[in-house]
């Protein structure tokens, strides 16, 4: 007779699996689901770390909702950058990939764009204050050479957040071209062939040929890109500190000083679920683009 | 005799120090092992917190070089924890090595923390039970600190020697509803800075003394290139992450007409009367009527000789000093521009012990040696911290240790005199961080031309009262 390789009877406990899964499982209750939690309890409460939390019921909420300008400010703030990604990075990342996929040197220039992903957040928000300084940064020295009273990059409110999203924009733009590249070298050349014999221009293919032909990677690089502006905030930290006056505070940023500056762990936390949950729609919405596309 | 209840904190709760301070922590491990009330599983519990595999050969030999050994006792470590780097805090650690000496039960641990992290990581050391003796705590946090419990009363006759030793303004920046809960330390206090050689460039001979003054040497002061930049600026605000370049001359304005930033009780805010609206204008007259900009920033352009005036502490000596070489002769400092009847603000750090400390008899014993003559290296020299701070530029308000270190230079001298009285200092109201954050928001607000004075004051004050009236 044959050995079975399970011996027990069925709906006996299989234990191996879930030795397998243990350290996952562990990681993400300590990790996690841990932190997840305690963040919530912490919405219902007041509490600076030196002491120990107060019930406060959903006080907090209605601070922010109902008496907090700033935080509405922070939320436009981060909208504005978000929406700077997906409107103007998205279609320039797509523009520099259409152009890359078929020029020489593709490599490099892939390297090149890519750079600022692998390099230190902090070192750029400095390299990029060194260039915008108002006074004597080398844009400005540039545009002075020329007799040009160029424009208070990082003091005026309305420049501050243009230069931001600008950088932000710079820093994702590589990330964003390599998914589009990768999707357009998963295109059927024939299908270029065909338009070309058909007596179809350039911007004719790219228009009706390339862009629905890589939907899902704008999708993609849409959401990811939205949900990246609406949860980052070391470069402002490290670039603006949300300043002046305010102009760039978005409110991931607003959120971290709110905890650990103001010590009022109870309103960030706060904050942060009402962030977290702004994100969990547009990740709903990307999931049912998603499946659209798919169906 | 009952076992020990745990090892000192610095071997239970901070292995990262272990190898930094190993003889000295070897010394103190001996002294458990060789004490009739150590626990049997000493090496063990060792392992255990100190959670690394590598470091089990290191404690076996230690155990068991320490069981071989009869050195002298030493039975409690008191931990200090100070923004100043080992190099600044020089005078200090070889103050502690004295003390060491002096009293062989005790051994003292020099931890840094960074100004910008210090309340963050006190917090958090705190929340894991890792939080240090001594604190050198900044009179703004103090409210809060004492609020929660985290500071220890003092004893009383080191509370006797604070108030007969040291300028009344600084110790009211140590006392929190009128218990004081530590010994002041660093001091800075708020001046005007001038630098003379451009304002007598400028055909003006003296520095204001009155904001009119102030104006017009500013006016005369400031140039501009051809695109309409400023080039030299007639006065400049400091650049903050935490507003104080604008905060802290809004205060010495503010004092100067007689009045206080609340009321006594904390339980109302004064940013809506007529000299702190006034103060707030004062202000943003500068930037209206051309005289600087927020482009200009005193804290690098001073140092390069392109700002004309600045309202500014005592600690920023040193990079003046760097920046402008032999034209430091030119600077002087003077009084707040305000009349006659001038003040100034300042504000202190000051030593003080954790609530929760168990070796608080000998962290106090460790700061009151610190700050006492008793510590000076040298006969009739200043105390350890007074000479630290004397060799950082700073101030101290220790009249003990001003009298043995003599004479000021021409540049201290002035901040030194303002302290005694002319120097009011910072309020010490829960939630200043938080508060002063949004005052210096407004301020540099108005001082944009983005919002007038009265009105944003007076918004601002209800946003201050809103946070009053959960704390007071």
């Amino acid at each position: 007779m044959s050995r079975s390789v399970d011996e027990r009877g069925p709906g006996a406990p299989r234990l191996a699996p879930w030795l397998f899964l243990s350290p996952l499982i562990v990681f993400a209750a300590i990790f996690l689901i841990l932190p997840l939690g305690f963040s919530l309890y912490l919405t219902f409460t007041r509490w600076n770390p030196l002491g120990a939390p107060r019930w406060v019921g959903l006080r907090q909420f209605e601070y922010l909702f109902t008496r907090d300008a700033a935080f509405w400010d922070t939320l436009q703030n981060t909208f504005v950058v978000a929406g700077g990604l997906i409107f103007i990075g998205m279609p320039l990342s797509l523009m520099l990939a259409a152009i890359f996929a078929r020029s020489r040197g593709r490599t490099v220039w892939r390297s090149i764009f890519y750079l600022p992903q692998v390099t230190n957040i902090v070192a750029i928000a400095y390299i990029w204050q060194f260039l915008l300084d108002d006074r004597y940064g080398l844009v400005n020295r540039g545009l002075g050479l020329i007799g040009l009273a160029g424009p208070d990059w990082l003091t005026d409110g309305t420049w501050a957040m243009v230069s931001v999203v600008v950088v932000m924009i710079w820093y994702e733009l590589g990330k964003n071209m390599l998914v589009f590249l990768a999707a357009i070298d998963g295109l059927d050349p024939q299908i270029y062939e065909a338009a070309v014999l058909d007596g179809a221009s350039g911007p004719r293919i790219f228009r009706s040929i390339t862009v629905p032909m890589i939907r899902p990677a704008m999708i993609f690089v849409t959401v990811t890109s939205f949900i990246t502006g609406m949860g980052w905030f070391a470069l402002i930290l490290a670039m603006t500190g949300g300043g002046p006056r305010g102009a760039t505070d978005v409110t991931a940023l607003y959120m971290y000083d709110m905890a650990f500056q103001d010590l009022r762990m109870g309103r960030a936390s706060a904050a942060a679920m009402i962030l977290f949950a702004i994100i969990a729609v547009i990740a709903v919405v990307q999931f049912r683009l998603l499946r659209e596309r798919a169906t | 005799m009952p076992c020990r209840s745990g090892l000192p904190r610095n071997l239970l709760l901070r292995p990262q120090s272990v190898w930094a301070t190993a003889s000295s922590e070897l010394e103190t491990l001996r002294s458990f092992v060789t004490d009739p009330g150590d626990c049997v599983d000493l090496s063990l519990d060792l392992y255990v917190d100190l959670g690394g595999i590598a470091m089990k050969p290191f404690l076996f030999a230690a155990v068991t070089g320490a069981i071989a050994s009869s050195a002298a006792a030493q039975d409690q470590t008191v931990e200090v924890a100070m923004h100043y780097t080992a190099e600044q805090a020089a005078p200090l650690l070889a103050c502690f090595d004295r003390y060491e000496e002096a009293n062989p039960g005790t051994s003292i641990t020099y931890q840094q923390l960074s100004y910008r992290d210090y309340l963050q990581t006190v917090l958090t050391s705190r929340i894991a039970g890792q939080a240090p003796d001594i604190y050198n705590v900044y009179s703004i946090w103090a409210a809060q600190m004492v609020d929660n419990g985290v500071l220890a009363e003092m004893p009383d006759d080191l509370a006797t020697y604070v108030r007969d030793t040291y300028a009344g303004g600084t110790v009211d920046a140590a006392t929190i509803d009128g218990t004081l809960w530590g010994v002041p330390t660093e001091v800075s206090v708020y001046m005007l800075v001038s630098n003379m050689a451009l304002l007598r460039e400028a055909g003006i001979e003296e520095p204001p003394t009155t904001w009119e003054g102030l104006r017009e040497a500013a006016e005369a002061v400031t140039t501009r290139n051809d695109q309409g930049r400023i080039e030299t600026a007639g006065f400049a605000f400091a650049e903050s992450s935490s507003g104080a370049g604008v905060v802290h001359p809004y205060y010495a304005l503010t004092f100067s007409k007689g009045q206080d930033i609340y009321s006594d009780d904390y339980s109302e805010a004064n940013l809506v009367s007529e000299a702190s609206v006034e103060s707030a204008r004062q202000l943003a007259a500068l930037v209206a009527d051309g005289m600087t900009d927020r482009t200009v920033d005193a804290y690098d352009d001073f140092p390069a000789g392109g700002v004309g005036m600045m309202i500014m502490a005592n600690w920023y000596e040193s990079a003046i000093r760097e920046g402008l070489g032999d034209r430091f002769e030119d600077v002087v400092v003077s009084q707040i521009p305000a009349g006659e009847d001038w003040r100034t603000m300042q504000y202190a750090f000051f030593m003080g012990v954790d609530s929760g400390s168990d070796v608080s008899e000998a962290a106090w014993d460790v700061v009151r040696y610190a700050n006492s003559a008793e510590s000076a290296a040298e006969e009739g020299g200043p105390s350890c911290v007074g000479e630290m701070m004397n060799k950082l530029g700073a101030l101290t308000a220790n009249d003990a240790d001003n009298a043995a270190l003599g004479d000021p230079d021409a540049f201290t001298a002035p901040f030194q005199e303002a302290l005694t009285d002319r120097a009011i200092s910072q309020p010490n109201v829960l939630q200043a961080s938080e508060i002063e954050g949004l005052i210096a928001q407004t301020l540099d607000t108005v001082i944009a031309g983005e919002a007038e004075a009265a009105p944003a004051m007076e918004d601002l004050n209800t946003q201050v009262e809103d946070i009053l009236f959960e704390f007071y």
